[in-house]
């Protein structure tokens, strides 16, 4: 334990002492990690390729076989802090892309070491973790991104100039929606509002259950989790809300200059402790900001949305996922005004921001010394902690005390001020062998 | 094929036809006017003058029928009939001088001195049950929702009206205090002009959401089940329908929303006299071929009503509800079991409660304009006796249902209305979508050989 402090403080504190990150000039390469590389990971890997691969990280070598084959460069390893550790003078920056409950001790520990970092969305799978790994981020001046890869689209920034421009005038009503966990009506992507499986299958050839497990509670491996379906279970995903939440509030969150929520409420299905429910609504209420008025915003999953709009012509679509702005003058579906005749007599909005090089480009260019990405962890943060703090309502115990209160955030000392009882869930115990 | 019976009793005598099926579709328009039109000539149902007793049978006695014949405990029971015996034990016991039946047909035909039936069987059956009754000039009480489809509705509704009968549906809530409370403090303007209700029910009690069970367990000796089934098309028999469970299957229950729809919109749609919609749309949790959804939303649009906007109608289940509104003080319930919010130009109202409660103390009453019930059952034991039409008599009731139920065309619509985001557009004096004509077919539910209205 003594000598762990002083490995520890040796690998972190000379890098910060010398100001953070190596200084990569722009012609020289970024040497990446990545950390979960079978699913998502995979992509993100391949999104930033232009750079040296130098080492790759995964629980699962045969869901990860894909990526290893097609960088056999890179060194493979199974645990992260092992990685991390052997690899510390070859790696530069550090693409996560875990099971949500690894992410914050995943990027944490590279953020420590002087790395930057490339997190899949959300951020985090707590409230807690999402503002502590920001935080660090900050204190070690790494370059940072959410895996929102929206977030670089133009159609993020037709919506912030439409809204910016007075197309619709001011905001007070914002719903958002997709399907998941549906997949459509008659099908699942991965299924919520079910019970714990109690048969125990062998744990596959080629995965580590209890570096999956990670930080979170013990339980037998069951095919029920990995891969992918995680995103269902408390301990491990965070629903529907944390899987879109951070791709489709973010143009939400840029164009009506969102900071945290003053309150927030849910109404769902049956619930239980083990998984999300089949479908929510989940309402957030924001504060006036500048000159922008208070702001309710709708949150639905499961099949849910809001009513189809009036404004709509007969026959336009009104699809499975979207976004809905209601404003004094109109209203905006995705960055379309509605009706129709609005859009026509206001044209387009003046063009006032900068369009991006790509959203992994961004990073890339962060990690190289250029400006910050546009999802940087100072803007992906408080936008995680929002998306994470509607999932604190829909606890199946909290959601009970929904029905006379909404929760009341005080985000500055990150705490529920009406239902103590929430902040259980804001945070939770790793075991041992995980900090943040 | 099939024989089918129909049978046709007055004081006078008796016609019986037993025709084949195929002879019967032909012959079906002469039949049915022969069998109505003789008891509408001779005026109608017996008289039962207020000082004596009405003779009242009970169909599907095993649920809900068991505290509905409570409810008429004041009358004569009759008879009963049921198709599950060991549900219905109970029941057939402490009634020892009614008889007992399985089949409401042979019931009906055997029974000549019935005056009044009180359906309450699973949806499916509501229909059948309840017209053959009223064919024969018996009075009808009939379980919510009226029937299982819009088009049996329309045609109860008619052949109700057409025979004369007194009827009243099951949604006995029509009856209470705060029913009128909600239409005294609207006609006093205390909301204004009323553009917007939610209506929501938590009820989790039936299966919804899943497939139809593969295995086939045997049907217990207790059961008929061939008589359960009715009209509703052939399958085999499985625990997972009966008793209740039935509800979230479509081929016999309507769902949450046909399980309390009829509740809760009738407060609604008596204060703001509400008639058919011009659309309706509908989101879920997954709707599929076998069972409704484990929650659902559906938006109902209403054109303007003498003096009133147009109104828009949401309505919620499965735990889903509206947003709490920012009237309602830190503290006070807003729960999601089962609640109706309207949203006026001049204020807001959940349940027959003003908000915020401020308003609501300096509002006090609205003035007592609407006559009091002396209770929903004694309406209908008093309209069979010569008064008033009871409350929620089928004139009224059959539009409500119909209402209730276009929410489940919407629904069953699915993946169809669900990935574009379209509206229903309904004609609703022709029961007709006019947009989406695949949609009539949720109109109308087909009924196997041998069964017909």
């Amino acid at each position: 334990m003594g000598a762990a402090a002083a490995v520890a403080a040796f690998t972190v504190v000379p890098r910060h002492v010398l100001g953070g990150p190596r200084q990569i000039p722009p012609s020289e390469k970024v040497n990446i990690a990545g950390v979960g590389v079978g699913g998502q990971g995979g992509g993100d890997i391949n999104n930033v390729s232009s750079q040296n691969i130098v080492a790759l990280c995964d629980v699962d070598w045969n869901r990860a076989g894909g990526t290893f084959r097609r960088h056999p460069n890179a060194r493979k390893y199974k645990d992260f802090r092992v990685m991390l550790d052997k690899e510390d003078k070859n790696i530069d920056a550090v693409v996560v892309a875990t099971p949500d409950h690894v992410h914050a001790v995943a990027s944490i520990t590279a953020i420590k070491r002087g790395k930057h970092v490339y997190c899949e969305k959300p951020l985090t799978h707590s409230v807690y973790e999402a503002r502590m790994v920001a935080e660090a981020a900050r204190e070690h001046k790494v370059a940072t991104q959410m895996g929102n890869q929206g977030q670089a689209s133009e159609g993020t920034r037709l919506i912030c100039e439409n809204i910016w421009g007075g197309a619709i005038g001011h905001v007070r009503e914002v719903h958002v929606w997709t399907d998941r966990p549906l997949r459509g009506l008659s099908d699942v992507y991965w299924p919520q509002g079910v019970g714990r499986p109690e048969d125990t299958p062998p744990v596959p050839d080629k995965l580590d259950w209890d570096l999956w497990l990670g930080p979170a509670p013990e339980r037998p491996y069951h095919p029920a989790y990995v891969p992918f379906r995680w995103r269902g279970w408390w301990d491990f995903g965070t629903g529907a809300l944390g899987d879109i939440g951070c791709h489709s509030i973010d143009p939400i969150w840029r164009a009506l200059k969102l900071k945290a929520p003053l309150s927030v409420h849910a109404a769902c299905t049956l619930v239980n402790n083990e998984t999300y429910p089949v479908a929510s609504r989940v309402t957030y209420q924001f504060g006036a900001r500048g000159d922008m008025p208070p702001v309710k915003l709708h949150w639905y999953d499961g099949g849910m949305r809001p009513p189809r709009p009036d404004e709509l012509d007969d026959g336009q679509t009104f699809g499975d996922n979207g976004t809905l702005f209601v404003g004094d003058k109109g209203k905006m579906l995705g960055y379309r005004i509605i009706p129709e005749s609005r859009r026509k007599e206001f044209g387009n909005a003046p063009k006032v921001l900068e369009r991006s090089p790509g959203h992994h480009q961004e990073w890339i260019d962060a990690c190289k010394g250029g400006k910050p990405a546009g999802s940087n962890f100072d803007h992906a943060g408080p936008l995680a902690e929002a998306v994470l703090l509607g999932n604190v309502a829909l606890r199946p115990s909290i959601k009970e005390k929904l029905t006379r209160v909404n929760l009341l955030w005080d985000s500055a000392n990150m705490k529920i001020t009406n239902v103590p009882e929430a902040n259980q869930y804001l945070h939770r115990q790793y075991r041992e062998g995980y900090s943040l | 094929m099939r024989d089918i019976v129909m049978a046709n009793q007055k004081d006078t005598g008796k016609q019986k036809f037993k025709i084949s099926r195929r002879d019967f579709m032909g012959a079906a328009t002469a039949v049915a006017a022969y069998t109505i039109v003789p008891s509408h000539v001779l005026g109608g149902p017996r008289r039962v003058p207020p000082s004596e007793k009405l003779n009242i049978a009970g169909v599907g006695i095993g649920g809900r029928g068991a505290g509905d014949l409570h409810e008429v405990g004041s009358e004569n029971i009759v008879a009963l009939c049921d198709v599950d015996d060991r549900y219905a034990a109970k029941v057939f016991k402490s009634y020892p001088n009614a008889k007992k039946y399985h089949d409401f047909r042979v019931m009906l035909d055997k029974e000549k001195n019935i005056d009044g039936i009180v359906v309450a069987t699973p949806d499916h059956a509501h229909a059948v049950v309840a017209m053959m009754a009223i064919k024969m000039g018996k009075h009808v009480y009939c379980e919510k929702p009226l029937a299982h489809s819009i088009y049996e509705v329309r045609k109860l509704t008619e052949a109700a009206r057409e025979a004369g009968v007194a009827t009243q549906l099951g949604n006995q809530g029509q009856a209470s205090e705060g029913t009128r409370l909600v239409d005294e403090f609207i006609r006093d303007g205390a909301l204004g002009p009323v553009r917007e209700v939610h209506s929501w029910c938590n009820r989790p009690i039936s299966p919804r959401g899943i497939d139809r069970p593969k295995d086939t367990p045997p049907v217990p000796d207790t059961l008929n089940w061939d008589l359960w089934l009715g009209p509703a098309p052939y399958r085999p028999y499985h625990p997972c329908y009966l008793p209740f469970s039935w509800r979230g299957w479509w081929d016999f229950g309507t769902g949450v929303l046909g399980d309390i729809g009829c509740h809760q919109f009738v407060s609604i749609f008596r204060a703001l006299k509400l008639g058919y919609p011009t659309s309706v749309e509908a989101c879920s949790s997954g709707v599929n071929s076998e069972t409704a959804p484990l929650a659902s939303i559906v938006r109902y649009d209403f054109p303007a009503r003498e003096g009133m906007p147009p109104v828009k109608l949401t309505w919620y289940d499965g735990g889903l509800m509206p947003a709490r509104p920012q009237e309602l003080k830190e503290g006070l319930r807003f729960g999601n079991a089962d609640d109706n919010l309207f949203i006026g130009d001049k204020g807001k109202m959940l349940g027959h409660r003003l908000l915020p409660e401020s308003r609501s103390k300096e509002y006090g009453r609205p003035p007592r304009v609407l006559p009091r019930s002396p209770g929903h059952h004694k309406e209908w034991i008093n309209a069979c006796k010569g008064g008033e039409p009871a409350g929620s008599n089928f004139d009224l009731a059959g539009p409500l249902t119909e209402v209730v139920l276009l929410g489940n065309v919407a629904l069953r619509m699915g993946r169809q209305l669900y990935e574009k985001g379209l509206k229903l557009y309904y004609d609703g004096p022709n029961m007709k979508v006019t947009n989406l004509p695949e949609a009539n077919k949720y109109i109308r539910s087909e009924y196997r050989d041998g069964w017909t209205l």
